[in-house]
């Protein structure tokens, strides 16, 4: 995983060095807009930290002549400027996400993650989401490398969440892709969720309830902790 | 921006000289026309008299009519402008019995002037001639029978007294126009007099000076003068906020960097790797809380001075709800609240806001329950439809704002007397002006057992002819990843 | 006669002038018909073509009713008409055959003696009476037009065939003043019946009045023109000229520009030197036709006239007025009684 780091701010430079180095990433850091045009041309990368405010020119011109090129690198946008045309102009460009300053490191791994995640499916052609991986060719899903036998909308199911991982996947979405447009129940998704969630007990993995809003597959970092969401309350 | 069209002065000149113009076009006209009429009768009434004196001088011997042509009536046909004459006396039969010149008199002339006297108008040799004709009963021995005595001469008269007339007339007129020309310059400058004493204050004016103007005007200038008035005070309430305003916010800014540098100064005397890291996450508290104050007054001052930016396209709120939750829900800070959305009406409902200003509102909203209650606690978000507007709220079961709190909430840097939390005290501000921004009201109530509602009232807008308005995309499509 | 000499002289010297001294430059003709004695207005006409040798003046001395009928019949149609009849030259005017000359001369022209600036009466020609000096020996000799009427009903016999004036038939411009008289008191034809009481001679023009003086065939002759009877009376110290005390005549001659000019140029050109300065200057000078203009000086200017004779000149009106007398019907009711006046007082006092 190569990571491309175009940033003027020496502190917030080193900073984003040292946090997205344990990642497990090779970073290569940039201050100005030539020499990040330069890199782009020479070399490819998983994922750009594209600060818009260069001393030699414009981040949203980095991005749109990346675009005309046809790369679709995953771009993050990292800008002091939460002014709200920056974060249209930049998603209209092609950006993948966006990320205000200040912000947090945490907030940062975890769009990171997200974004490489994403990255890396493009690269297989598998979905995979910690120990979970879904190919979409087969229809096959594993769990610890282990085939996970599931009837037809579990399995539609699981690619809806992996496809979203680690950002919610809306309700509507799922039920348009388990249900197609069938009218259904309101508690039909849920009933499909709760058989999915009973699979992945124990596997490090669970499902998170939104609501009012979809559901999202995450990992239980404090597997001993029961939290509120996942009661099947809903 | 101050367009200038043209100055008043010219604009009334033009008008004036328009109006002069067209109004003394057909007065001029008019004047031409009846000068020339007036002159045609006074000299008309000379060819009567010389028919007159010849008529007098017809005698009639053995049955014939007889005539000696009277030199007094030559002179009067002749006038002072010494015109080319002509005389006819004709029998009854047509025949001339006296005439200076081979005039050809048509027989429907004589036909009318058998009937009644009658002048004419005609060219002969070249020249425009003006004939009067008139018939006479004379009574002879012999006979009875009636003589038409013609008389006329060349007009240069006629038009010399009608052009001089109409001279007299335009140049009269001329004078009137210039005189009037000259009246109204003064009176519009003596009329434009409190512009001018108006601009001069303005112009002496010092740039600080927002006091009410001093000044007299006249009624019409009254509303401007008001206006003027007006305006300095809004802005010398607009001043006094901003400077109150910066004022709070560096005092605002000024505490958490006082702690910064206090906690760091202690941390650099001590020798204890304990204390350092204590300090190192004091002074990343700090620094966090700042930066985040820093953004939410930079966000507030904009709110407060940025102009209305013309008219706003009708925006799906049900759509910008959606989708500002579900970002906010995956947001790392949400990971311990129980952050969603309430059953939203179904379709779309329109409001006339800016896609932006919603989101902030939005953000502040989340961002301040998520920061004044506990882990865990349950913040929901939902639309409520009416009649006519559409009520958005955020709930959460915290601890609630007492009630002679809320009012005060509004305010900057206030944070419903609670110190326990790193917020700014600035979020419910920012939703605040944001809210009047789109025409909308807040209102902050009591949940039961416990927690605090935030409410956003917004006027609907009737969309069902506007197709063409800004459509958000369905936030689902931009949250699907690419296959 | 040495005028006539001097007039063949310059007939034949004028061509070679003109001919030498403008070589090269365009010779312009120029045709005037007047009712105006040659040899009078010779000197008029020499200074004329002095002054202007590029036009070759062709001067054409008629009568009155000739000029008058050329006015409308000659093709082509002279380019200036002069005559002394001042109601026929006025009612060509008023026909139209007239033309407007705008010179300052014209402009500067009393308004009595102009119409319509088109024609100008440019000559003061007092209309007088005379006789033989010998007259005196038989009777008190008229001063005024009331000592003539006294004369002709006092002495008929001595006066019987001794007096003469113009015929009102045969002269237009006897028929003119016959007429003016006639208009400023009705005791004319008292005068006209005594003139007939004395069988007075009608003649055509001043000149024969003059020789008859002269000859003694006539004793007094009544309504002279006075320009030549002046000249005359110079030559013929036996006949003496008397401008009459109660009021004096004055005829002008009229010249007009012909509507028709073939040459407007040297018309107009003709006329302005008539009018000029120089032109009355020569009429003042060196004929006896009195000069109209008050700025000029000689021995036969209007003013000059005015203070010999005070100021009982009354020049025939140059008005519209004038043309009553060319009408028909009025000439032959004036004729008429003319001669029914004339005739009665000569029947009455031929039967003894």
């Amino acid at each position: 995983m190569r990571l491309l780091v175009i940033e003027d701010d020496p502190l917030i430079a080193r900073s984003l060095e040292h946090a997205l180095q344990p990642l497990g990433n090779t970073v290569d850091m940039f201050c100005t807009y030539a020499e990040a045009q330069a890199a782009l041309a020479h070399d490819r990368f998983d994922l750009i930290l594209l600060d818009l405010g260069l001393p030699d020119g414009e981040g949203l011109d980095l991005l749109a002549s990346l675009r005309d090129r046809g790369d679709t690198t995953p771009v993050l946008i990292l800008t002091a400027r939460d002014g709200v045309d920056d974060r249209v102009s930049g998603l209209d460009l092609g950006a993948d996400d966006y990320l205000a300053k200040p912000f947090s490191l945490a907030e940062l791994e975890a769009r990171v993650r997200a974004l490489l995640r994403r990255s890396q499916q493009r690269s297989d052609n598998r979905l995979r989401f910690s120990t979970l991986s879904f190919d979409p060719t087969s229809g096959t899903a594993t769990l610890d490398d282990t085939p996970l036998a599931l009837p037809r909308r579990e399995l539609l199911l699981l690619e809806g969440l992996l496809l979203h991982a680690g950002s919610i996947a809306p309700r509507e979405t799922l039920e348009r892709r388990l249900f197609g447009f069938d009218d259904v129940g309101s508690n039909a998704l849920e009933v499909y969720v709760s058989r999915l969630r009973k699979r992945l007990q124990n596997s490090g993995l669970k499902i998170r309830t939104f609501r009012g809003l979809g559901y999202r597959l995450e990992e239980d970092r404090e597997p001993g902790r029961a939290e509120g969401p996942e009661d099947e309350t809903a | 921006m101050i367009e200038v069209t043209g100055s008043l002065k010219r604009r009334l000149a033009v008008w004036l000289l328009s109006t002069v113009t067209g109004l003394g076009a057909l007065l001029m006209l008019e004047a031409w026309v009846s000068t020339h009429r007036a002159a045609e009768r006074a000299f008309d009434s000379q060819l009567e008299a010389a028919a007159l004196t010849i008529a007098e001088a017809v005698q009639w011997q053995a049955g014939e009519p007889l005539v000696e042509v009277p030199a007094a009536a030559l002179q009067i046909l002749a006038t002072r402008h010494q015109e080319r004459v002509f005389y006819a006396v004709l029998d009854a039969y047509g025949e001339a019995v006296s005439t200076n010149m081979p005039f050809t008199l048509q027989p429907e002339w004589r036909a009318r002037v058998a009937d009644a006297p009658s002048a004419l108008t005609t060219d002969f040799d070249g020249t425009s001639w003006r004939l009067y004709g008139r018939e006479y009963d004379s009574a002879g021995w012999v006979s009875q029978e009636p003589v038409q005595v013609w008389v006329g001469h060349t007009r240069v008269g006629r038009q010399a007294l009608g052009d001089e007339l109409f001279e007299r007339t335009l140049s009269r007129f001329l004078a009137m126009v210039l005189l009037a020309g000259i009246l109204m310059a003064m009176a519009l400058r003596v009329a434009l007099g409190p512009m001018r004493r108006l601009r001069r204050q303005l112009r002496h004016r010092n740039a600080d000076d927002m006091g009410p103007l001093d000044a007299r005007v006249p009624e019409e200038m009254r509303e401007l003068a008001q206006t003027l008035d007006h305006l300095f005070a809004r802005q010398r309430h607009s001043r006094e906020a901003l400077l109150r305003f910066t004022a709070d916010a560096s005092h605002q800014l000024k505490t958490p960097l006082a702690g910064l540098k206090s906690t760091s100064e202690l941390a650099l005397k001590s020798q204890d790797p304990a204390d350092w890291q204590a300090a190192l996450l004091a002074v990343h508290d700090g620094a966090d809380r700042t930066s985040r104050l820093a953004s939410q007054l930079l966000s507030l001052a904009r709110l407060r001075h940025i102009g209305e930016e013309g008219k706003v396209a009708p925006l799906d709120i049900v759509a910008v709800l959606r989708e500002s939750v579900l970002d906010w829900a995956g947001r790392e800070v949400a990971r311990d609240h129980d952050l969603g959305l309430a059953e939203l009406p179904v379709g779309p409902l329109w409001v006339r806001a800016e896609g932006w200003a919603i989101r902030e509102l939005l953000g502040n909203l989340i961002d301040n329950a998520l920061r004044y209650t506990k882990a865990g606690s349950e913040i929901t978000l939902g639309l409520c439809q009416q009649r006519e507007t559409v009520s958005l709220y955020v709930e959460d079961d915290g601890p609630g704002v007492p009630f002679e709190a809320r009012e005060r909430l509004l305010q900057p840097f206030e944070r419903g007397g609670r110190q326990d939390t790193d917020g700014s005290g600035l979020g419910l501000a920012i939703v605040d002006s944001i809210a009047r921004r789109l025409g909308g009201r807040l209102s902050l109530s009591e949940r039961s057992p416990h927690g605090l509602i935030v409410t956003l009232h917004l006027p609907l807008v009737d969309h069902q002819c506007d197709q063409n308005a800004t459509r958000l995309d369905d936030p689902d499509a931009t949250r699907e990843a690419p296959p | 006669m040495i005028p006539l000499r001097r007039r063949f002289a310059w007939m034949l010297l004028l061509p070679l002038c003109a001919l030498t001294i403008s070589a090269r430059a365009q010779v312009t003709p120029l045709v005037v018909e007047a009712a105006l004695d040659h040899d009078v207005v010779a000197p008029l006409l020499e200074a004329f073509r002095r002054a202007h040798p590029e036009i070759d003046l062709e001067f054409h001395d008629r009568s009155t009713l000739t000029v008058d009928a050329l006015v409308s019949e000659a093709d082509p149609a002279p380019d200036v008409v002069i005559s002394s009849a001042m109601p026929w030259q006025m009612a060509r005017v008023n026909e139209g055959y007239a033309q407007r000359l705008d010179s300052p001369a014209a402009r500067s022209w009393p308004a009595w003696a102009k119409w319509r600036d088109e024609v100008f009466g440019f000559t003061f020609e007092p209309i007088v009476m005379a006789y033989r000096l010998d007259l005196s020996k038989h009777m008190m000799p008229p001063q005024t037009h009331a000592d003539l009427h006294t004369l002709l009903t006092t002495e008929q016999t001595q006066l019987r065939g001794k007096v003469t004036t113009y015929s009102p038939l045969k002269s237009g411009v006897g028929y003119t003043l016959f007429q003016q008289d006639a208009r400023y008191t009705p005791r004319f034809w008292d005068l006209v019946a005594g003139m007939g009481r004395v069988n007075a001679s009608l003649e055509a023009n001043t000149r024969s009045m003059l020789e008859g003086l002269s000859d003694g065939r006539y004793w007094l002759g009544y309504n002279l023109l006075g320009s030549y009877a002046m000249v005359w009376a110079q030559e013929h110290p036996e006949v003496i000229v008397q401008v009459p005390q109660d009021y004096s005549l004055v005829m002008m001659r009229m010249a007009f520009i012909h509507r028709d000019a073939p040459h407007p140029g040297a018309a107009a050109t003709f006329v302005d030197f008539l009018l000029g300065r120089e032109g009355q200057r020569v009429l003042a000078g060196q004929t006896p036709l009195f000069s109209v203009r008050p700025d000029v000086v000689g021995p036969y200017t209007a003013a000059r006239l005015r203070d010999q004779v005070g100021e009982q000149l009354y020049p025939i009106p140059l008005n519209a007025s004038l043309l009553a007398f060319v009408d028909p019907q009025r000439r032959k009711a004036f004729l008429a009684r003319w001669r029914r006046e004339f005739e009665r007082s000569r029947k009455v006092s031929s039967e003894p």
